[in-house]
């Protein structure tokens, strides 16, 4: 879990450009150019080749050079994750390349994320009614996560929440449980169902047809229907 | 919405209940549109005494509605014929018949119950068939059973019968029976409907008669009177041939006489305010259920239709006067109520005079929805269903992207789920094509709720044919051991009488609770 550890999407500082890349060879140079002026968004291999005009071992092997002095680096570029991409090691990769702050290396890091969802619906749980700002609070001074948080993130985790249907958001009407927050402010409040409760399985959702793979391929007289249907034959076996 | 497996569903339950004979005409009335008398007897191919019987028995129990139309290909010799138009509804209401007892038991008591359960079981009686059964029960004092028979007319559970042969004005080209409803034509649905709704208006007796006891009690005492007044006479419209002469099958020596039949209508708009309630109360408190309740109880009369969008106004005063009444409100102020109102979404400012209306249209849309994602989780997952409620939620298109960014859903995973769930008609997709700076397709997401709604309803009939065909079998496969008298069951042979009941049970409480998702979106 590297991010309970390294700090989220923190930029890096930027190194001392001036002395390793004196030492540059001309094809070297112009490929870290090249990979530089894509800044955030880095480069694939494949474009780096048409756009240098290099031929593929001039540029396999200054890549490795350059990774070598820790001028660039390979990221993992969401949208294809086959295709070689590199960035200049100044530059964190842009939300297209990572596919945001929840991604760490290219894959989406749900073990943090459904940490996180359950440390903010126990808080919202715990306190009836709360604000963003209130649950951002605290995480804050729990210290739980190692790392700071934007409230916009909170949010989105608050947003996937609301949709798992186990919280809701409302706006404060002031009264009650809301005396103590703004007229009209977002906030979020418990479904009735309790932390880690299903939603209540619907009429369909309780019987082996309505959620039957198969409902297509059933009829009365077929090869699959209900009378042989084996989904049944375990659904009633008491 | 008629479905595919709508009629299926129906067809099965008039074969279980009438024979398949009477199942054969059925169907093809449900599958053809209106037909008349030789149409069906070619389409079946039964003799016409066969196909004339069974739609009697048909009307008797009013699934059928007979009417009489111009037929356009007869215009020219202007003739007139009888067609008969099979009422899908009400054959899906004979499933709910334990639920409407139960409702009469409830709300008025368990003469009324036995009252009802004779008309439901013979379909349409006079007022003296339904006296003369009640006397055949111990309870049977004629007085007492008149006082039941009027506290039903009063709460609108029965209903005078419509007129036997309504006469429908020239149906337009669209309209003309024996067009094919195929799996996909919803328009032709659509048509059949305005048609349908058509016939059942010029049927039905006038408001004021429907409900009105006096007229038959004249009618008894004045035959000759009821000769020209009463409702289901049509003095002076000539019968043709085909027609079915229902006088001579249920009165007798041919008088006219008033028959009476369940109000489904009424049953439906019951159950439809309970499952309001309940609603209420699983996403509210019991404060704001109460509170409907009384509501919806208060103002039912006023309801001229079924699916009523907003609950009719009551002001403040009268709703809390009927919250007293119910055990459970006794102990609500007026503040508390006035606070589930606003619950319930009333505007909270209102002066005390003012009349408070609850948005029911909105309760059952909520409803629906719970029930959609609930098949959506148990079927495709978590993720899924969160893709599912942030674009039913949204209600317009949103593309795959910044479902996955919305969702938390790992980026490469998000086309994969939305397209089976497309596959499985739960979605609408849209491909968008950017050629500049370079050509880039997207894919773009929706909920169209009109599509949805018919597929999880035709699937809901589909399970529900289901349910009762693994019913059926089950007690077909343990014919025998139900058969062994009690005493000699003992042993396996006990535990195997013990399983049948437990499925039994099991399955049938199933279709009963499907029955009224299938309502959910069929009926409210
Ligand atoms: S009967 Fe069995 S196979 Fe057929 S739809 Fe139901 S669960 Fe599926």
């Amino acid at each position: 879990m590297s991010r309970l550890q390294g700090p989220l999407a923190l930029k890096r500082k930027r190194p001392d450009s001036n002395s390793p890349s004196e030492s540059l060879t001309e094809q070297e140079r112009i490929l870290y150019d090249v990979i530089r002026s894509k800044q955030d968004m880095g480069i694939w291999t494949r474009d780096m080749k048409r756009e240098t005009n290099l031929p593929d071992n001039v540029v396999n092997k200054s890549l490795k050079s350059l990774q070598a002095k820790k001028l660039i680096k390979e990221v993992v570029n969401i949208q294809n994750k086959g295709r070689k991409h590199y960035m200049a090691a100044e530059f964190e990769p842009s939300k297209e390349i990572s596919g945001g702050a929840w991604y760490v290396e290219g894959s989406l890091d749900t073990e943090f994320i459904d940490l996180l969802k359950d440390q903010c619906a126990k808080i919202i749980y715990k306190q009836r009614v709360a604000t963003v700002e209130g649950i951002l609070d605290v995480i804050r001074r729990t210290g739980i996560f190692k790392v700071e948080f934007s409230t916009q993130q909170i949010e989105e985790i608050l947003r996937a929440l609301v949709l798992d249907n186990v919280v809701m958001d409302v706006k404060s009407n002031g009264m009650g449980e809301f005396d103590s927050i703004p007229v009209g402010k977002v906030c979020y409040i418990c479904t009735n169902k309790g932390v880690r409760g299903e939603p209540k399985a619907g009429a369909m959702a309780s019987i082996p047809c309505g959620v039957c793979p198969r409902i297509n391929l059933c009829t009365p007289d077929g090869i699959i229907s209900p009378t042989t249907c084996v989904y049944y034959n375990k659904w009633l076996d008491f | 919405m008629v479905t595919p497996y709508g009629i299926k569903f129906a067809v099965h339950i008039v074969t279980s209940h009438f024979g398949n004979l009477v199942a054969k005409v059925c169907e093809n009335l449900l599958k053809r549109g209106p037909l008349t008398l030789q149409q069906l007897v070619r389409f079946t191919e039964l003799t016409s005494v066969q196909v004339k019987n069974s739609l009697l028995i048909l009307i008797q129990h009013n699934c059928v509605q007979a009417f009489s139309a111009e037929q356009p290909d007869d215009i020219v010799n202007g003739q007139i014929q009888t067609q008969y138009l099979a009422l899908f509804d009400n054959i899906l209401h004979r499933l709910r018949f334990p639920k409407f007892l139960e409702m009469v038991s409830q709300e008025l008591d368990k003469d009324c119950e036995q009252l009802l359960e004779g008309l439901l079981q013979h379909g349409r009686l006079t007022q003296e068939q339904m006296y003369e059964r009640a006397k055949s029960f111990k309870s049977g004092v004629q007085n007492d059973a008149r006082e039941s028979f009027q506290k039903l007319v009063t709460a609108r559970f029965i209903e005078q019968c419509p007129a036997p042969e309504p006469f429908v004005a020239e149906p337009s080209p669209d309209e003309t029976p024996a067009k094919k409803r195929g799996a996909k034509s919803a328009k032709v649905v659509e048509v059949r409907k305005t048609l349908e709704q058509c016939v059942l208006e010029a049927a039905a007796p006038m408001e004021a008669l429907r409900f009105s006891i006096m007229t038959n009690l004249e009618a008894e005492n004045d035959t000759e009177m009821s000769k020209d007044s009463s409702p289901i006479m049509h003095a002076g419209e000539k019968r043709k041939s085909d027609t079915l002469e229902l006088d001579g099958e249920f009165a007798s020596d041919n008088k006219e006489v008033t028959l009476w039949r369940a109000n489904f209508e009424e049953f439906i708009r019951c159950l439809r305010h309970k499952a309001c309630v309940e609603n209420v109360r699983a996403r509210l408190d019991d404060g704001a259920a109460i509170v409907l309740r009384a509501l919806l109880k208060a103002t039912r009369a006023a309801e001229n239709k079924v699916k009523m969008e907003n609950s009719a106004s009551l002001s403040l005063n009268s709703i809390f006067e009927e919250v007293m009444k119910s055990e459970a409100g006794r102990s609500m102020t007026l503040d508390r109520v006035r606070a589930s109102l606003v619950q319930l979404g009333c505007p909270s400012s209102m002066a005390i005079d003012e009349l408070y209306s609850v948005d029911l249209k909105n309760n059952i849309e909520l409803a629906r929805n719970d029930e959609v994602e609930s098949i959506v989780l148990k079927r495709h997952g978590k993720d899924a269903y969160r893709m599912f409620r942030l674009l039913s939620k949204a209600g317009r298109l949103l593309e795959t992207d910044k479902i996955s960014d919305m969702t938390l859903v790992e980026k490469k995973d998000t086309p994969k789920i939305l397209y089976k769930l497309w596959q499985d008609d739960y979605l609408y997709m849209e491909k968008v094509t950017v050629t500049v700076p370079r050509q880039l397709n997207f894919l773009l997401w929706k909920v169209n709720k009109t599509i949805l709604y018919e597929r999880v309803l035709d699937e809901m009939y589909h399970a529900a044919l289901n349910l009762s065909l693994r019913t059926a079998y089950e007690m077909d496969q343990q014919k025998e051991v139900l058969a062994v008298p009690l005493a000699k069951r003992t042993g396996p042979l006990e535990k195997q009488c013990e399983r049948i009941k437990k499925v039994k049970i099991y399955l049938e409480s199933s279709l009963m609770k499907l029955d009224d998702a299938i309502m959910l979106f069929h009926d409210f």
